[in-house]
């Protein structure tokens, strides 16, 4: 009886182990995705940004996942463009999900404010698509970026105004980090090189869907260029009411950022998006790496269009901190910031990212290079529209 | 850089959005005034207007018929809020409830939160627009597009309609007069649940009419109605609770002031001055510009 009950025991116990695996080996890694899924965030950009998010993760975990075996997984929240919800959605998915790192931001204001969060927990933030100074400036051992900087963007529009010939230049921007801190740039960087531009700059609340009044004040200054810096619905509706009072296409608009690429822009402006100047960071045109030319693929597939910047460097960024986990031999958020500033990472572009510890804005920062990209006629493929600048060129 | 040109432009531009203001708060004030609640889910029935806007000239009859798909667009936010009051509201007066008020604000708070995020669920978050063929016009020396000096013409079209029933019609009739006592007017033989029915389909269609009329010019997305809803209640609280004469006066007033202080003291703090506004005339005249004071045992 007594040698029954130890076999049934042992039985059991055999049988507990082959249908219980060990837990380490299924436990999934968890990347926090921080996005704006609702306004007044940028809902698109967020759309974009999570789509090459899950992309990142069909390539990891069809390829066996990290770690030996460790699945990928996403932990998205919706920080609807809030600084408060950016830190709420942090706090969700480090505290909750026990994310290792976390990605996907788009509105400064968002990453700087998770970034003040993130410094005392110490899970690491990859700013997707911020450019706000403050984000790497403060120098905080948790914060990287793949995006382009506010002193590179300016510099950028700043040689293409001279190289156009434009002396004055009016600058409506929101009252956001991203919109205040361009301004503030801009005009730093005007005075410091001495350039002979004269500027003005005018500012609005975000939540303002009638900018006339600021636009009377760009129509009195006469202007050779209007720089748009809204994001979202304002920098949509300021393209309509430039063209109502009559400021556009006499006087060109340049968009602060990629937004014109998006595939709704020409319905929502069929009249008046011809001959717009805006800044990209991405041309099908350039040669991508090994990863970029499988994510290129894959999202065509996926979506039956072109990927676009926002979801490039959401796969990027994602594709980075598996590479980091990798590469730390854990998902210790500690050893991943370790790993972040000495590594070297493959990123949908060629070449490898690295994060060192520069100085002032450039700690922890990669940048892509600068485009200014104009349509050529209503209605054009944005692959299409020519490129009028390019920045190192 | 104070131009009488400048000016002109500000205060014109300022009467234009002012009027338009007006009618997005003549809803909430009109069903104030019957139902006697706050209705804070206004800016979700402005947002269901400019789609249904969206929807009808999209894909139906094109920009050419915009004020026939603005009609439309209307009596389908009407319909909607004909058949949501029975559900939500009229337990309020039937239900035994005590703190209507508290009941009332807390069902149109989860609203507001149900239909934004229905809109974001079925059309995703992106912005749209049904698009125009209007062309543009000069009032005086400011460039207007056509499709929002064809909201203030018809905003303003709605504004005298809607004061033309309420002052000369027998449903008017007992609308102010329910307006003025429900009690009186239940004892004259109104059947007041059957007229809040109604007064708040005519008050969430003047909202949705809004939102249709407006499509085209501050585009259709899920939040688009939050500027409805602060602007709304500014405007209410300004020109007085329940005064659809104050709500045109309050309207205009508040667009007026934002135009000229954002054009001539700093542009960044357009939506403040209308707080301005609010607290001046909240010193100067509690119950609002048009309101009546009331006496309460």
């Amino acid at each position: 009886m007594k040698y029954t009950s130890r076999v049934a025991a042992f039985a059991m116990l055999l049988l507990a182990s082959l249908v219980t695996p060990p837990v380490q080996a299924q436990e999934p890694v968890t990347i926090g995705l921080v996005v704006p899924l609702s306004p007044p965030g940028d809902p698109t950009a967020g759309q974009l940004i999570r789509r090459g998010a899950e992309l990142a993760l069909d390539y990891y975990n069809g390829k066996g996942g990290v770690l030996g075996g460790r699945k990928l997984q996403l932990s998205v929240q919706d920080s609807q463009g809030r600084p408060e919800g950016g830190v709420a959605a942090y706090r969700r998915v480090v505290g909750e999900d026990k994310a290792v790192a976390v990605t996907g931001f788009f509105h400064s204001s968002v990453n700087i404010a998770a970034n003040e969060v993130a410094k005392s927990i110490g899970v690491p933030t990859i700013g997707t698509q911020t450019s706000a100074a403050d984000i790497t400036a403060k120098h905080y051992e948790i914060a990287f970026r793949t995006h382009l900087i506010d002193p590179l963007r300016v510099a950028a529009w700043l040689e293409f105004m001279q190289k156009k010939g434009f002396k004055r230049v009016s600058m409506l921007a929101e009252t956001s980090d991203y919109g205040i801190g361009l301004v503030t740039e801009t005009d730093r960087q005007i005075k410091e090189k001495k350039l002979p531009i004269e500027l003005q700059s005018l500012t609005f609340d975000r939540t303002s869907t009638d900018l006339t009044p600021q636009l009377l004040q760009v129509k009195a200054f006469r202007p050779d260029l209007l720089v748009n810096v809204g994001v979202g619905a304002p920098m949509d509706l300021m393209i309509e009411q430039a063209a109502t009072l009559a400021i556009t296409p006499q006087v060109p608009m340049l968009v602060s950022y990629d937004a014109p690429i998006r595939p709704q822009f020409w319905q929502l402006h069929p009249n008046t998006g011809d001959k717009l100047y805006f800044i990209a960071y991405y041309s099908p045109k350039q040669t991508l790496s090994e990863i970029g030319t499988w994510f290129t693929k894959a999202y065509e597939e996926k979506y039956k269009e072109s990927p676009v910047y926002s979801s490039l460097n959401g796969f990027g960024d994602v594709a980075i901190i598996a590479q980091a986990v990798e590469q730390a031999k854990g998902a210790d958020p500690k050893a991943i910031i370790q790993t972040l500033e000495t590594g070297k990472f493959a990123f949908w572009s060629s070449g490898e990212v690295t994060f060192p510890k520069a100085d002032g804005v450039f700690w922890h920062n990669f940048s892509p290079p600068v485009l200014i990209l104009q349509f050529q006629k209503p209605g054009q493929d944005w692959k299409e529209a020519e490129v009028m600048f390019e920045s190192g060129k | 850089m104070f131009s009488f040109e400048l000016f002109t432009q500000a205060l014109l531009a300022g009467i234009v959005i002012g009027v338009i203001y007006a009618l997005m708060a003549l809803g909430i004030t009109f069903i104030y005034s019957i139902v006697k609640m706050i209705n804070w889910a206004m800016g979700e029935f402005y947002m269901l207007g400019s789609y249904a806007q969206y929807l009808i000239v999209a894909y139906w009859l094109g920009p050419d018929l915009w004020y026939i798909a603005a009609i439309l667009s209307a009596a389908t936010v009407f319909f909607a809020g004909w058949l949501i009051e029975p559900i939500l509201i009229k337990p309020m007066f039937t239900g035994g409830i005590e703190r209507r008020d508290d009941y009332a604000t807390v069902v149109t708070i989860a609203l507001l939160l149900l239909l934004r995020n229905l809109a974001t669920a079925i059309s995703g978050p992106y912005q749209r627009t049904p698009g125009t063929n209007l062309p543009g016009v000069m009032l005086g020396p400011l460039p207007e597009s056509g499709a929002r000096f064809a909201a203030f013409l018809a905003a303003l079209a709605a504004i005298a309609l809607f004061t033309l029933l309420l002052k000369r019609t027998w449903l008017g009739l007992a609308l102010r007069a329910t307006s003025q006592s429900r009690v009186g007017a239940q004892t004259s033989g109104v059947d007041v649940l059957s007229l809040d029915k109604l007064a708040f389909g005519i008050g969430v269609g003047l909202a949705g009419l809004a939102g249709a009329l407006l499509a085209p010019v501050f585009m259709v997305y899920p939040t688009n109605g939050v500027v409805t809803t602060t602007k709304g209640f500014e405007i209410i609280v300004i020109g007085g609770l329940g005064s659809v004469p104050g709500a045109l006066v309050a309207g205009v007033a508040l667009g007026i002031a934002e135009s000229l202080g954002a054009t001539f003291i700093a542009s960044a703090y357009q939506n403040a001055y209308g707080f301005v506004l609010l607290l001046l005339v909240l010193a100067l005249r509690p119950s609002g510009l048009f309101g009546e004071r009331l006496r309460q045992a």
